[in-house]
C-alpha cells in the first residue's frame, strides 16, 4: 500500500538517512487544498469526491465543527469543517469553498475546505518529518510534509486522525 | 489449538450451513417424537441419516472428534435401527443425542469464530464412552440378534460387507466404474458417502475397494482405476444411475458389462456419461439440480422422499424446507442477506427518486394527463415492489419458537417441574433482522418463566386453586403494523413488595415509595442489575438478565411491558414493529430543519389559545386538553434551533404518546404525511450522543434534503 511506502520513508527522514534526497521516485498522490494561506494536502486514496457546497441539515448535539449532514446521492455523509476544527476563524462560504468526501475504513466523511488547489504526485526527495516539538501541539493532524517549489510546505494531514479521534 | 486443513475454507461456509440445518432437522425430530414417547421406524431411520451425513462431511473438512463423535452416535442408532424394541429407557437415549447435537453446536460455534482458521478442538471422550457404552447396553438387550453388528466394525461398513459376502458377483447385477474429480482429494471418503447416497435404493450392493470408509490408502485406488459399484438390475437402474450422476465430485462413470466387470482392471468406455459441469465450490445461492432428463421409468424420484434419496447438499435443502414433507421438493434458495440489504436499499432509494420525480416542482401549473396516469401506474409498482422485497425479508418466528422447546424440555428435567408449552402463532412472520434480534430475549424470558415463575412446588399451585401442571405460553400475532409476542406463565407472579424491598435496597428508586404505581415496580425488573432471586442458579437470577433482554429489544425497535398480577401469573408483552426501514411519517418544520414524527406515536395535532396554557411555579408550560394536562415540549429549544415562530399561538402543536408517556410537541408548522426510508446516522456520528436525546435516524425527502427523524421514547424521557 502506498501510505506504508511512505510512512517508511518519513522513518528514514526522521532518522535522517541522507541517501533518499537523491532518490526522487514517486510514492503516490496528494490532493492539495487551501485554508486561508496554508496548502493542505490528503493522499488521494482517501478521497471519494469533490463536490461543490450545498445546504447543510444541522445535527443537534454535536460538537461545533461537525456542521451537520448532506445527501451525497442517497448517502448520508456527515461534514465537518476543517477551519473550525483547526480552530480557525470561520469565514462566510463562497463559490470557492468545496466539500471533499472522504473514505476511511468505510467511514465516510466530507471536509470543507477553502478551495481545492490540484493533485500532485509526492516525490521521495520531497517528504520530511513533521518537526518534534513538545510544547506546541500543533502536529496534531500532520502526517508529513511535503517540499514544494518556491520554498512552499504542503502539510499532508493524517485522515485516521482526523476521523477517528476520540472525543476530546 | 488444531487449524482447519488448507484448501478447505471455501467448503467451511456449506459445511456450517448444511449442519447446522441437519441439527436443526435433528432437534425437530427428537422433540417430537419425545412428546409421542416413541420413536417411529422412520424417526430412527432419520436419526440415522443425519448422524451418518454429519460423520461424513465433518471427516471431509477434518473435525475428527465431530466425525468420530457423530460416527459413535451413528452405531447406537444402527442398534436402535435394527431392534426398534430394545429401548428400555427412551429418555436416556434422548439425553445422549441432545448431548451430541449441544457438543456439536458448540464445537461448531467455536470454529466458526475463529476467522484465521485455528480453533479450539473440543475433547469428546466423556460423551463417547456413554455413547459406547449404550450402544453395548443396547446390544446386549438385542439378546445377540445383531451380535454382529454390535461389534468393533464400524455399522454402516457392516451392512454392505455383509452384503458383500453373501452374493459375489453374478448374473443380473450392473456394474458402474466412477471416477471422481481430479484433486478432489479424499476419494474413498466421496466414495464411501455416495454409497450411502444410494444404499437406500439397491436390494444389493456391493462395493470396490470395500474399506473405503476406515483405509484411506484406498484413496489412490480409486483415483488410478476408479470406483466399482455393483448392484442389482432388479433395482431402479436409471435412478441409481442418476444419483451417481448428481453426487457430488463425481466426474465420471461409466456401465461395465459382466466380463469387464469380472476384471476390473481392463479398462473400457461402453458408455461412459461425462458429468455435467458442477460450480467449483459452494455459493450462497444454490438452486435445486436441474430436474432429470426424461427417464424412461415412470419418474422414479416421485415416490420417494427427496431428503432420503438425494445427495447430501439437497438432505440439507430438504432439511431447511421441513423435511417432513419432503415428499415434494421445494423450490427454495438461499441468498446471503447482505444482498438482500442492497436490493432492500435500492428499492427505498427508487420510492424517494419517484417522489422526486412525480412531484418535481418543475411540473407545477402543468396540465399532464398521461403523465399523471403513468405516474400513477408507476407509484402502483413500486409500492408493489416493496411490498415483495420487505416479504422477502420476512420470515415465520417458527424457528425461534422450536428453539424454546427445546429450553422447556431441558429445564422441566434439571429443575423437575411439570409443566406444559403452548406455542401459538409461530406462523407469524417478521424481519429477518429482528428474529436473529429475539432469540436471546425470548429465550431468558422462558427460562426466566420456567425457573421463577412457575411455583417450586406442585401443591402450592393445587392450594392456589391452579392446576397442578403448569402452563407457560409462547404466543405471536400481528396487530396494527407491529407484532406482538407474550412469553406468560401461570405461576406466583411477581411480589410487589419484594421488588420494592430488593428496589429500597439497591437505592435505585428515583422517588417516594408510595408513588409508585403497581405497573412502574413490576416494570422495576427491567433495571439493570436487578434481579429478586436469593439464589443464583444454572439458568437464571444473576440480574444481568431483564435489563440485556429490555436493551435487545429496544435494539430491534420494540418495547417490553411487564403484566404481573401476585398469584395468578406473569405476562412479558413484546411489541416490535414489523419492518425497521420504512415508516410512515408526519413532516414538521421547525426553523430551517425539518423533522418527521412517526405517525403511530401523534395522538392528535391542534393550535393553541394563550388561555389554555398554563405554567408552573418553575415556568414549565403544560396544556389542558380535555381534563389532562400535558408537558409542553420546545423544540427549538430541545435542539437549540433558530426560530421566528416563538409564540406558542403562531405554531403548531403535537400530541404524541408513547409507552403510557405523553407530550405535546410544539414545532413551527406542519408540512404533511410522507412514507419515509429510515436511515441511520453515519457511523462518524456515533460517538456523540444523538440517539439518547430525541432523535433515532434521519431520511432523505423527496427533494434530496435530509429529514431528522423523532424517537418520542427517548424525546420524552
Amino acid at each position: 500500500m502506498t501510505s506504508d511506502v511512505i510512512k517508511e520513508a518519513v522513518a528514514k527522514q526522521q532518522s535522517g538517512d541522507r541517501k533518499l534526497a537523491a532518490d526522487n521516485s514517486i510514492l503516490g498522490k496528494v490532493m492539495t487544498f487551501n485554508i486561508g494561506d496554508q496548502i493542505y494536502g490528503i493522499e488521494i486514496q482517501y478521497v471519494t469526491e469533490i463536490i461543490g457546497m450545498q445546504h447543510i441539515t444541522k445535527v443537534p448535539h454535536v460538537p461545533n465543527y461537525i456542521k451537520g449532514i448532506i445527501n451525497v446521492r442517497s448517502k448520508v455523509v456527515p461534514i465537518v469543517d476543517i477551519r473550525t476544527r483547526f480552530g480557525k476563524p470561520e469565514i462566510a462560504y463562497n463559490n470557492r469553498t468545496c466539500i471533499i468526501t472522504l473514505n476511511f475504513n468505510e467511514t465516510s466523511v466530507g471536509i470543507i475546505v477553502d478551495s481545492v488547489a490540484d493533485v500532485e504526485d509526492i516525490h521521495t526527495g520531497d517528504i520530511s518529518a513533521t518537526p518534534e516539538n513538545k510544547n506546541v501541539n500543533t502536529n496534531d493532524f500532520i502526517q508529513y510534509m511535503i517540499r514544494g517549489e518556491n520554498d512552499t510546505t504542503k502539510l499532508i494531514l493524517d485522515v485516521a486522525k482526523l476521523l477517528d479521534e476520540k472525543e476530546a | 489449538m488444531a487449524k482447519i486443513e488448507p484448501g478447505m475454507e471455501s467448503m467451511l461456509d456449506m459445511y456450517f450451513f448444511e449442519t447446522n440445518s441437519l441439527l436443526e432437522q435433528l432437534d425437530e425430530i427428537l422433540l417430537r417424537t419425545e412428546q409421542a414417547n416413541a420413536f417411529e421406524s422412520e424417526d430412527i431411520k432419520e436419526i440415522f441419516r443425519i448422524m451418518h451425513t454429519i460423520k461424513g462431511s465433518s471427516a471431509m473438512m477434518g473435525f475428527e472428534n465431530l466425525s468420530v463423535l457423530a460416527h459413535k452416535a451413528e452405531d447406537m442408532f444402527f442398534v436402535i435401527r435394527e431392534n426398534p424394541d430394545v429401548i428400555t429407557d427412551v429418555s436416556f437415549v434422548y439425553d445422549l443425542v441432545f448431548q451430541v447435537s449441544d457438543s456439536y453446536k458448540t464445537q461448531l460455534e467455536a470454529i466458526q469464530n475463529n476467522e484465521n482458521g485455528e480453533y479450539e478442538q473440543m475433547n469428546f471422550d466423556e460423551l463417547i464412552n456413554k455413547l459406547l457404552k449404550a450402544r453395548d447396553h443396547l446390544a446386549n438387550e438385542a439378546n445377540g440378534e445383531s451380535a454382529s453388528s454390535g461389534g468393533d466394525k464400524p455399522a454402516a461398513a457392516a451392512g454392505g460387507e455383509s452384503a458383500a459376502a453373501a452374493a459375489p458377483t453374478e448374473k443380473g447385477k450392473v456394474t458402474v466404474r466412477v471416477f471422481f474429480e481430479e484433486g478432489c482429494q479424499m476419494e474413498n471418503l466421496r466414495a464411501f458417502l455416495l454409497i450411502n447416497t444410494i444404499r437406500e435404493e439397491c436390494s444389493f450392493l456391493e462395493f470396490y475397494p470395500a474399506d473405503v470408509e476406515t483405509n484411506a490408502e484406498t484413496s489412490k485406488e480409486i483415483v488410478e482405476h476408479g470406483f466399482l459399484i455393483t448392484f442389482s438390475e432388479e433395482d431402479n437402474r436409471d435412478y441409481i444411475l442418476k444419483l451417481i450422476e448428481t453426487a457430488l465430485n463425481v466426474q465420471s462413470y461409466e456401465v461395465l458389462s459382466n466380463e469387464e466387470a469380472a476384471n476390473p482392471t481392463k479398462t473400457s468406455i461402453s458408455e461412459e456419461v461425462p458429468k455435467a459441469e458442477l460450480p467449483p465450490e459452494p455459493v450462497a445461492v444454490k438452486t435445486e439440480k436441474p430436474a432429470p432428463a426424461p427417464a424412461p421409468t415412470p419418474a422414479p424420484a416421485a415416490n420417494k422422499p427427496a431428503a432420503s434419496a438425494d445427495s447430501s447438499v439437497e438432505k440439507a435443502q430438504a432439511a431447511v424446507a421441513n423435511a417432513q414433507s419432503g415428499a415434494q421438493k421445494q423450490n427454495l434458495i438461499s441468498v446471503n442477506l447482505a444482498k438482500l440489504d442492497a436490493l432492500h436499499d435500492i428499492v427505498g432509494e427508487i420510492i424517494t427518486t419517484e417522489s422526486m420525480v412525480i412531484s418535481n416542482p418543475d411540473l407545477e401549473g402543468l396540465e399532464l394527463e398521461s403523465f399523471n396516469k403513468a405516474a400513477r401506474d408507476l407509484r402502483k409498482l413500486t409500492s408493489e415492489l416493496q411490498d415483495t422485497v420487505m416479504s422477502i425479508r420476512m420470515v415465520p418466528l417458527a424457528g425461534v419458537f422450536q428453539k424454546m422447546n427445546r429450553i422447556v424440555r431441558d429445564m422441566r428435567k434439571k429443575l423437575g417441574k411439570e409443566v406444559d408449552f403452548v406455542i401459538e402463532g409461530e406462523n407469524t412472520e417478521v424481519d429477518k433482522s429482528i428474529v436473529d434480534n429475539l432469540q436471546d430475549p425470548l429465550m431468558h424470558l422462558v427460562r426466566n418463566c420456567m425457573d421463577h415463575g412457575i411455583e417450586e412446588n406442585s401443591k402450592d399451585r393445587v392450594l392456589a386453586g391452579k392446576p397442578e401442571k403448569g402452563t407457560i405460553k409462547l404466543t405471536a400475532q400481528n396487530a396494527s403494523g407491529e407484532v406482538v409476542i407474550t412469553v406468560s406463565d401461570d405461576g406466583a407472579g411477581i411480589d410487589p413488595d419484594k421488588i420494592m424491598a430488593k428496589a429500597r435496597r439497591m437505592g435505585i428508586l428515583t422517588k417516594p415509595e408510595n408513588e409508585y404505581t403497581e405497573k412502574e415496580i413490576q416494570n422495576l425488573i427491567l433495571l439493570p442489575g436487578f434481579s429478586t432471586n436469593e439464589q443464583v442458579t444454572e439458568f437464571s437470577g444473576r440480574g444481568v438478565g431483564m435489563d440485556v433482554v429490555k436493551a435487545n429489544i429496544e435494539k430491534c425497535g420494540g418495547a417490553i411491558i411487564v403484566d404481573s398480577k401476585k398469584g395468578v401469573g406473569t405476562n412479558f408483552i413484546i411489541k416490535i414493529p414489523l419492518t425497521l426501514a420504512i415508516i410512515d411519517g408526519m413532516e414538521i418544520t421547525v426553523g430551517d430543519l425539518v423533522f418527521t414524527v412517526p405517525i403511530s406515536t401523534i395522538r392528535e395535532s391542534f393550535k393553541v389559545e394563550s388561555g389554555q396554557i398554563v405554567s408552573d411555579t418553575s415556568g414549565n408550560e403544560m396544556i389542558m386538553i380535555r381534563g389532562v394536562c400535558y408537558p409542553i415540549l420546545r423544540m427549538h429549544e430541545k435542539f437549540a434551533i433558530e426560530t421566528e415562530v416563538t409564540n406558542l399561538e403562531d405554531g403548531i402543536l403535537l400530541l404524541v404518546e408513547t409507552d403510557n408517556k405523553s407530550v405535546c410537541i410544539f414545532a413551527d408548522r406542519l408540512i404533511g404525511e410522507q412514507q419515509v426510508v429510515v436511515k441511520p446516522f453515519p457511523t462518524y456520528l456515533s460517538r456523540y450522543n444523538i440517539k439518547g436525546e430525541g432523535l433515532s435516524g434521519c431520511t432523505i425527502m423527496g427533494d434530496g434534503s435530509i429529514s431528522l427523524i423523532i424517537d418520542t421514547n427517548t424525546l420524552i424521557g
